[in-house]
């Protein structure tokens, strides 16, 4: 009797409990509902619509801009050019993150304090950075060509052809963006107890071996949070774009979202537009999901 | 069930403003939505003379002409009303009327004093439908500077036309200063703003009859091809190494560094390559027409004015504003405190000190500048709603030609089956 009542009591203090964090929960609740749900609501309805600027609506709704998605030669040509961008931008900032994290972990005293310059990249606006990258890469302006022009060599003009142009702005945004791989690494890294490495020392593991199986394995969820993030992210490319490219050569550097813009914007296509952009966002929530569902198995 | 959608439509348009202010407006409080030129600027600095006058407050924001698209895009789609008074260019004016984006100010300028001191030409390019939409304060065009002491030293005259500038580039051109530099980064403002300058001086044109109303695509033509190659062979063979990824800014610098010896540019950056305090080659600089071909000479034209928002609370305001704005005193101010010269209230070419300043900085610019608008085609860039979507396709083939990613035959084919995609025809 006296444990059931018990129970009874504990199980009542448990439901307020409860009761009192979801209300904690509703301002969040709140503003993810005002700033992220209704707007993607009204993407979708956009995006099954008909919906453009100069032509207005006849409050057609259908699939008629998924079918044509399908066909648009544009799109492909950008999914091509987000997937070189965001697959060798997301690469290389990874792995030089991790490298500089690696080097600054090791570091102590008082020239820790480096750390905070390797930040700075990160802290300049990204139309900033497309600035000075636009002109390290324009051969007129650029300090490198004129350096090189000194010995008589000329360095090609990147942004002028395809590949140039793709590997000049995954410069840039490696730039920009490696920080924030680093910071997290960094963070991970040191997280690792030195307790490991110095067991491992003990029983003569050489220092070669230890960052291979003990640092890096506990690496991995970092790893893929990073990598998560900035998939997601690279997906959104747009300032390096506008600034250094503008889309050029041809369409080389037109990435998906670039395209969307170029629909919306400049062709009044609102309801296509749309349709581009829940595609994307389609795709970045599966693969958020997908190594989500990977870290679980990972960390368990 | 309409009236939810088209309000989700709008909000959703609008979630994607960041940075849009929503000012409410008092009474006596506009808000003024202008992207950066040296008019703009010069206005944004008079505000507080505006309120002297009128005692209305005026918020000038002048921002950068890729955020002023978004910008006044979202705001107009969303009817927000946030904006009283909104820089129109010419070039977007038809596909703003299309969209109910503006209203009609047919009787608020014919009430304007200053009406009769504009220029004829840029206050027609308003209107459409019998109605005016807006009111031009500057009319720029494209000019050709030239620098005097390399055609000197190589013995040869100010190229007429654009096969004289072929001859003249192979002759000039070596490592350190390149023959020539133009615009060539894809985009109706930037390469479709300097390429129709070549194409229709070889007598190449968008559609088959534009004025007579015949919308056909017309590009794929023999003279627009002849004209693709001069300007492909310029850029590629006498231009400076990246040519074509330059946009007006490389340009720009290219010339004031000293590294070419001509461009091909609008009236403001033509303007500081001959004047001494914005560049050091200045005074070995000459500035002229851009070169004819077998159908004449075409110089680029862009009108700017001032309109209002369908959706502003209220027009009588706006309509004051804009003829303070338009008005001799205030562009005259204007003139003397920014490079502007291609004011469109035509007393300010009388006042003595403009007469002066402009003389000063070379004395052949306002005359060149003026025998330049008078050649000007209204309808230069074509002026469609659908133009900006044109402009953005034809201009990303003419780039892909320039850069060699397709040949120039099959630019124009794909050009003129993009126009044909695009005007649903």
């Amino acid at each position: 009797m006296t444990s059931s009542t018990h129970l009874k009591t504990r199980g009542r203090a448990t439901a307020e409990l409860e009761g009192g964090y979801r209300r904690m929960m509703l301002p969040a609740v709140f503003a993810v509902g005002l700033f992220a749900i209704i707007p993607l609501a009204g993407m979708l309805a956009l995006s099954f619509s008909d919906y453009h600027l100069l032509r207005g609506t006849n409050w057609e709704f259908g699939l008629k801009n998924f079918v044509r998605l399908a066909s648009d030669k544009r799109l492909m040509n950008s999914v091509y050019a987000m997937a070189i961008l965001s697959f060798f931008g997301v690469a290389t900032q990874v792995l030089i993150g991790a490298a500089i994290a690696v080097g600054l972990s090791k570091i102590v005293g008082r020239w820790r304090l480096g750390r905070v310059l390797f930040l700075l990249p990160y802290a300049v606006p990204h139309v900033a950075v497309a600035l000075i990258w636009l002109s390290l890469f324009t051969p007129t302006l650029s300090p490198i060509n004129a350096f090189f022009d000194i010995f008589g060599i000329t360095v090609p003009s990147f942004l002028t052809t395809k590949n140039g142009a793709l590997f000049a702005i995954v410069m840039a945004d490696t730039w920009t963006n490696f920080p924030f791989t680093m910071l997290i690494i960094l963070a991970a890294l040191q997280g690792i107890s030195p307790d490991l490495e110095e067991a491992a020392a003990l029983d003569g593991a050489t220092r070669v071996k230890t960052f291979f199986y003990i640092t890096l394995p506990l690496l991995i969820p970092a790893f893929l949070m990073v990598t998560l993030f900035r998939f997601i992210d690279s997906l959104k490319h747009f300032p390096m774009i506008f600034v250094m490219t503008k889309g050029g050569p041809g369409r080389s550097t037109q990435a998906t979202n670039y395209y969307a813009y170029i629909q919306t914007f400049q062709n009044s296509n609102v309801a296509y537009g749309a349709a581009i952009a829940v595609t994307l966002f389609v795709v970045a929530a599966f693969i958020s999901f997908y190594v989500a569902k990977l870290n679980q198995r990972v960390t368990s | 069930m309409k009236k939810f959608l088209s309000t989700l439509f709008s909000a959703t348009v609008l979630a994607g403003v960041v940075s849009t202010s929503s000012v409410v407006n008092a009474a006596d409080e506009l808000n003024v939505v202008m992207f950066g030129m040296p008019y703009t600027k010069g206005l944004a600095a008079l505000a507080d003379d505006f309120e002297a006058k009128t005692g209305i407050k005026a918020n000038i924001d002048v921002i950068g002409q890729d955020v002023f698209e978004n910008r006044i895009t979202l705001s107009f789609t969303g009817k927000s009303g946030d904006i009283d008074v909104v820089h129109t260019p010419v070039i977007q004016v038809q596909r703003w009327v299309s969209a109910g984006w503006l209203k009609p100010i047919t009787a608020e300028v014919d009430a304007m004093a200053v009406k009769s001191d504009i220029m004829a030409g840029p206050l027609d390019a308003y209107k459409i439908n019998g109605e005016q939409w807006a009111v031009p304060y500057m009319a720029a065009t494209g000019l050709m500077t030239y620098r005097k002491d390399i055609l000197e030293e190589a013995g040869v005259e100010v190229p007429q036309t654009w096969e004289d500038m072929l001859s003249v580039a192979a002759k000039i051109h070596n490592d350190d200063t390149a023959a020539i530099a133009m615009r060539a980064v894809p985009g109706q403002g930037f390469n479709m703003f300097i390429f129709p300058m070549v194409m229709r001086a070889y007598g190449g044109k968008f559609f088959e009859d534009y004025t007579g109303g015949d919308l056909t695509p017309a590009i794929n033509s023999p003279e627009t091809l002849e004209a693709l190659n001069v300007y492909m062979k310029l850029l590629n063979d006498y231009g400076p190494q990246g040519a074509g990824n330059f946009n007006f800014a490389e340009v720009q610098a290219a010339a004031q560094n000293g590294q070419i010896a001509f461009a091909v540019e609008g009236t403001g950056i033509a303007a500081s390559l001959v004047d001494p305090e914005k560049s050091k080659f200045a005074d070995k600089t000459g500035i002229t027409l851009p070169p004819a071909g077998p159908a004449g000479r075409s110089p680029a034209i862009a009108v700017h004015g001032l309109g209002i928002p369908a959706s502003a609370k209220n027009p009588e305001l706006s309509a004051k504003f804009i003829e303070w704005a338009v008005s001799t005193e205030t562009m005259t101010k204007i003139a003397l405190a920014q490079p502007f010269s291609n004011f469109t209230t035509q007393p300010v070419a009388q006042n003595e000190e403009v007469v002066a300043k402009y003389s000063k900085v070379h004395p052949d610019f306002l005359t060149v500048q003026a025998e330049a608008l008078n050649l000007a085609i209204g309808h230069y860039r074509p002026l469609l709603p659908e133009w900006p979507a044109l402009g953005q396709a034809i201009g990303e083939n003419i780039n892909a030609a320039l850069n060699g990613l397709s040949s120039p035959e099959e630019a124009l084919e794909a050009a003129e089956q993009e126009m044909r995609d695009i005007l649903g025809n």
